[in-house]
């Protein structure tokens, strides 16, 4: 599921439109009374007081500490805090908060050479947090390592797939010591040059994944560096008690003038992991600690409470998540390849008791495109009256089952995570909402952990079980239609095991439409453009029945300061958090 | 004695070769036997949307393509011998018992499992203790006052006890005495030697409800046990002699009622060393429960392995102990 928005796998802003303070504004504004989703159009409790603890629980913890090591959403926010990629999102709210700002660069990356050459200059005077500078050097190896697939085995593989050179078979600094990435060089300390293979518009996004924050190549100890990575950001690791707590303080020699887009406010930060999932809430409700780092929402116990009491509500926030959960409609197990049966599928479900089994109103809105709104280039649109008919159009679904040849209806299997709840009741009414047209699902209930090594991620096991729909979940790693999609619906993204593209769609239009998504010198006008169509191709191809947008209720715990909902990950931006 | 107890020790290691054997086969051979191709099992240890090239890596680090043999063969030898880990950057050496490298963090297993069991057995031990007394106690004097609200009272609430699981009373337990009321106030384990009242302050909740759970239970074993007992001949024979009533009930009933109890104490203290899985997940405590229950989340074989082999090894040895201790409680064994 692309960028992990972990919830048990799954996952806002501002910084810094704090109107008190000289860094970052954005969109919204700031504002010290709050109420009920206050925080995702302005700042919250705007201050630049110092001091303080602020205590984070997690009911499970990050992949890595090792920013060039993970893929959570939540820890992409939160390694900001101690790992400086290139580039950064901007500190803001609303889609102001989707836009990416220099971080360590002195600003954007420019394509050149039909953008397969994108150069970098780093910002003077910066320094890790044991004093030494930053290079340019640095940020090549932070990148290098992270080829060393059997060691950082978490982060993204966007830089094996992209660079030149002898990057498809440079096995990283740790295998191959002495050789050399000849796709990235380095003319001086400053400036930093990635050659790709291919045209590759959205490289500013790569830039700004963590695996850019430089790396001091004598400090990196490989699979240990999580126990204590050298600090380019405004905190520093003060300890680590790995599957238990870490704590962060500050960095003495971070200046803050070097990056608006995080602040240096609290003394201490302090990462308590594998915390009792309702414990958490009660923490938070009772001011033992400020914030969930899973960023998911609260439990339905304490959904309960804040929604009951006018109080709780009003520091409560109800954001878009910048996950979706949908159902994958397979385009090769018969009878399931013919669209008009994906398109009876679409027609006959329930939208709403789909938006039910995935937490109500406050767990989702109903979808009705195949992407969800805080991508940039979204239109709504609703080929399958999900909004118009939520309860699901039956006529519309038996006209298509006629057309596919199956007027009675047909049996199919679907895949599910029978160890998560909301995959299990979103199964459960899926077959409930379509046996009345005769659609008989059979359900697969498999273990989340190796429900994509095993199972639905295996297209020939999914082929020799009859298994038609998969429930599936995404989080983009960048908010634009092709960070999106092209792990989804990508023809080339099929695989024969962690395939997530389990719809096997390989549609030439949508393939193409990908294609020049990253085409040379391409305009955010024609991105848009090219971005409604893949969504309405894929929807054509009825290759997804979407759920819900789905969205978080979280609680802001009325001791922080500068608190905002930063749209692309979906929950509070844990740059800029400060206490009273 | 000492030759029962070697051949005990003896047994142990033969009794723990066969958990990890059968561990093993229940992660690693019985996936193959369905058809799960070293491939699969390495996508599981990488992370999202991975290159092939990737999971090739992993698969040949984590040997996932060796026979099941050779792979089971070098987890008994770093257990034995100690294995030499590549971090990257360097070659660290893990010393016997090394239960090998965690497949998720890779961290070695042995210190996070010794990290953990200071919080089990602070919470075992004490608990232990708190159920132990009460419940041994509840049970004599239920039985000695047969039938009388006492009696009736005190095995309603062991009803009770017996009956509600731990994660709800435990739930409860934090929302009145945490939240609402909060007399123990943020409950996070403190190490004894850090706040020897810190620590105590905040087990106490943890305590009380595994003991609520135990104690119920050795109080209606106690009560059967002693009225079991109290009915026995040399009972009344004691009391015809003269001895007073106390040194009738302690010396003579309450002993001999006390040998199944010391039985299955053995057991459930063994089997809580290994982890208090309810009781860790419900209230925190990263002992070797939650670290059990992470452990299996992940599919992480080493760490499975190694909380496995421990946990058994702590029954083994309760009830080793179990077996010498019958020999000082009950006058019919020595002889």
């Amino acid at each position: 599921m692309g960028l992990a928005a972990f919830a048990a796998a799954g996952s806002l802003a501002l910084a810094a439109c704090s109107s008190s303070s000289s860094t970052a504004t954005g969109s919204g504004g700031s504002s010290s009374t709050a109420g009920f989703n206050s925080a995702i159009t302005k700042v919250v409790n705007p201050s630049t007081k110092t001091g303080g603890t602020i205590v984070y629980d997690n009911s499970s913890g990050p992949d890595s500490t090792d920013a060039g090591n993970t893929y959570y959403a939540f820890n992409w926010n939160f390694t900001r805090l101690y790992a400086t990629p290139l580039m950064t999102y901007k500190s803001c709210t609303g889609s102001c908060g989707l836009t990416i700002v220099p971080a360590l660069a002195t600003a954007p990356g420019v394509g050149t050479s039909n953008d397969t050459v994108w150069t970098y200059h780093i910002k003077s005077g910066l320094k890790f947090s044991d004093g030494l500078p930053i290079t340019s050097a640095d940020v090549k190896y932070a990148v290098m390592r992270t080829f060393a697939k059997d060691v950082l085995v978490n982060g993204p593989s966007y830089f094996q797939v992209l660079l030149a050179g002898n990057a498809a078979t440079y096995k990283g600094p740790y295998k191959q010591k002495g050789v050399d990435l000849t796709s990235i060089t380095t003319p001086n300390a400053t400036t930093v040059v990635f050659h790709l293979n291919k045209p590759f518009a959205d490289f500013n996004y790569i830039a700004a994944i963590p695996q850019t924050a430089p790396v001091p190549q004598s400090k990196d100890t490989g699979a240990n560096y999580q126990n204590n990575p050298v600090s380019s950001g405004p905190y520093m690791f003060q300890s680590y008690q790995i599957n238990k707590q870490y704590t962060l303080v500050k960095n003495p020699n971070w200046n803050p003038s070097t990056d608006p887009q995080v602040k240096q406010l609290a003394d201490k930060v302090i990462v308590n992991l594998n915390v009792n999932a309702n414990d958490i809430d009660n923490r938070l409700l009772a001011g033992d600690i400020q914030m969930d780092q899973a960023g998911t929402g609260v439990q339905s116990a304490a959904r309960a409470k804040i929604l009951g009491s006018q109080t709780l509500k009003a520091s409560s926030d109800n954001p878009i998540s910048g996950f979706m959960w949908f159902e994958y409609l397979n385009t090769k197990v018969p009878p399931m390849n013919n669209v008009h049966c994906r398109m009876a599928v679409e027609y006959a479900a329930n939208k709403t008791t789909l938006q039910n089994a995935y937490g109500g109103p406050y767990g989702g809105a109903i979808a009705s495109t195949a992407m969800p709104p805080n991508i940039i280039g979204y239109q709504s649109f609703d080929l399958y009256a999900a909004k118009s008919h939520p309860n699901g159009d039956i006529p519309a679904a038996k006209n298509q089952l006629k057309l596919c040849g199956h007027p009675s209806g047909f049996s199919t299997g679907m895949a599910y995570r029978s160890d998560r709840p909301r995959d299990t009741a979103a199964a459960q009414a899926l077959q409930a909402a379509l046996s009345p047209v005769g659609i008989k699902l059979t359900l697969h209930g498999f273990p989340a952990a190796t429900y994509y090594s095993n199972y639905g991620g295996v297209p020939a096991y999914m082929h020799s079980h009859g298994i038609g729909i998969a429930t599936g979940g995404w989080g983009a790693d960048w908010p634009d239609a092709w960070g999106w999609f092209d792990e989804i619906v990508n023809g080339n993204a099929i695989a024969s095991a962690g395939n997530t593209n389990i719809s096997e769609l390989n549609d030439p239009v949508v393939n193409g439409d990908l294609a020049k998504m990253q085409s040379p010198g391409i305009s955010q006008t024609e991105k848009n453009t090219i971005a409604n169509a893949i969504d309405m191709q894929v929807m054509k191809d009825a290759v997804m029945l979407p759920a819900v947008y789905s969205k978080a209720l979280l609680y802001r715990s009325p001791s922080l300061t500068n608190v905002s909902v930063q749209p692309y990950y979906g929950m509070y931006n844990y740059g800029t958090l400060g206490v009273k | 004695m000492i030759a029962f107890i070697i051949r005990r020790l003896i047994a142990t290691v033969f009794l723990l070769v066969i958990v990890s054997i059968i561990t093993f086969a229940i992660f690693f051979l019985i996936p193959r036997l369905a058809g799960q191709t070293p491939y699969q099992l390495a996508v599981q240890y990488v992370g999202r949307n991975p290159t092939r090239t990737a999971v090739l890596a992993i698969e040949q680090k984590l040997g996932l393509n060796e026979p099941i043999y050779v792979q089971y063969g070098r987890f008994l030898r770093g257990l034995v011998f100690g294995e030499h880990y590549n971090s990257g950057t360097s070659t660290t050496y893990c010393p016997p018992p090394c239960f090998g490298y965690s497949f998720k963090s890779q961290q070695p297993v042995w210190p996070q499992m010794v990290s953990s069991l200071p919080v089990t057995i602070s919470l075992a031990i004490g608990a232990a203790i708190l159920w132990l007394v009460g419940g041994v106690t509840i049970g004599v004097i239920s039985a000695l006052k047969r039938g009388t609200i006492f009696d009736r009272f005190s095995m309603g609430v062991a009803l009770a006890g017996v009956s509600l699981p731990i994660f709800f009373t435990g739930l409860i337990s934090l929302e009145l005495f945490s939240y609402k009321w909060p007399i123990f106030p943020n409950v996070t384990f403190v190490p004894f030697d850090q706040n020897p009242l810190l620590w105590a302050r905040n087990l106490v909740l943890p305590w009380v409800t595994l003991a609520f759970l135990y104690a119920a239970l050795y109080a209606r074993l106690t009560r059967a046990g002693m009225l079991e007992t109290m009915s026995e001949d040399y009972i009344r024979t004691a009391r015809a002699k003269g001895l007073p009533e106390h040194t009738v009930i302690v010396r003579h009933g309450l002993r001999a009622a006390l040998t199944p109890i010391i039985t299955i104490f053995g057991m459930d203290l063994g089997a809580l060393l290994g982890g208090a899985i309810l009781t860790e997940t419900t209230f925190s405590l990263h002992g070797l429960g939650l670290f059990t229950v992470l452990a299996v989340q992940n599919q992480d074989l080493p760490e499975i392995l190694g909380v496995t082999m421990l946990a058994a090894f702590f029954i083994v040895i309760a009830n080793l102990v179990v077996d010498i201790l019958y020999a000082v409680v009950d006058p019919r064994v020595r002889h």
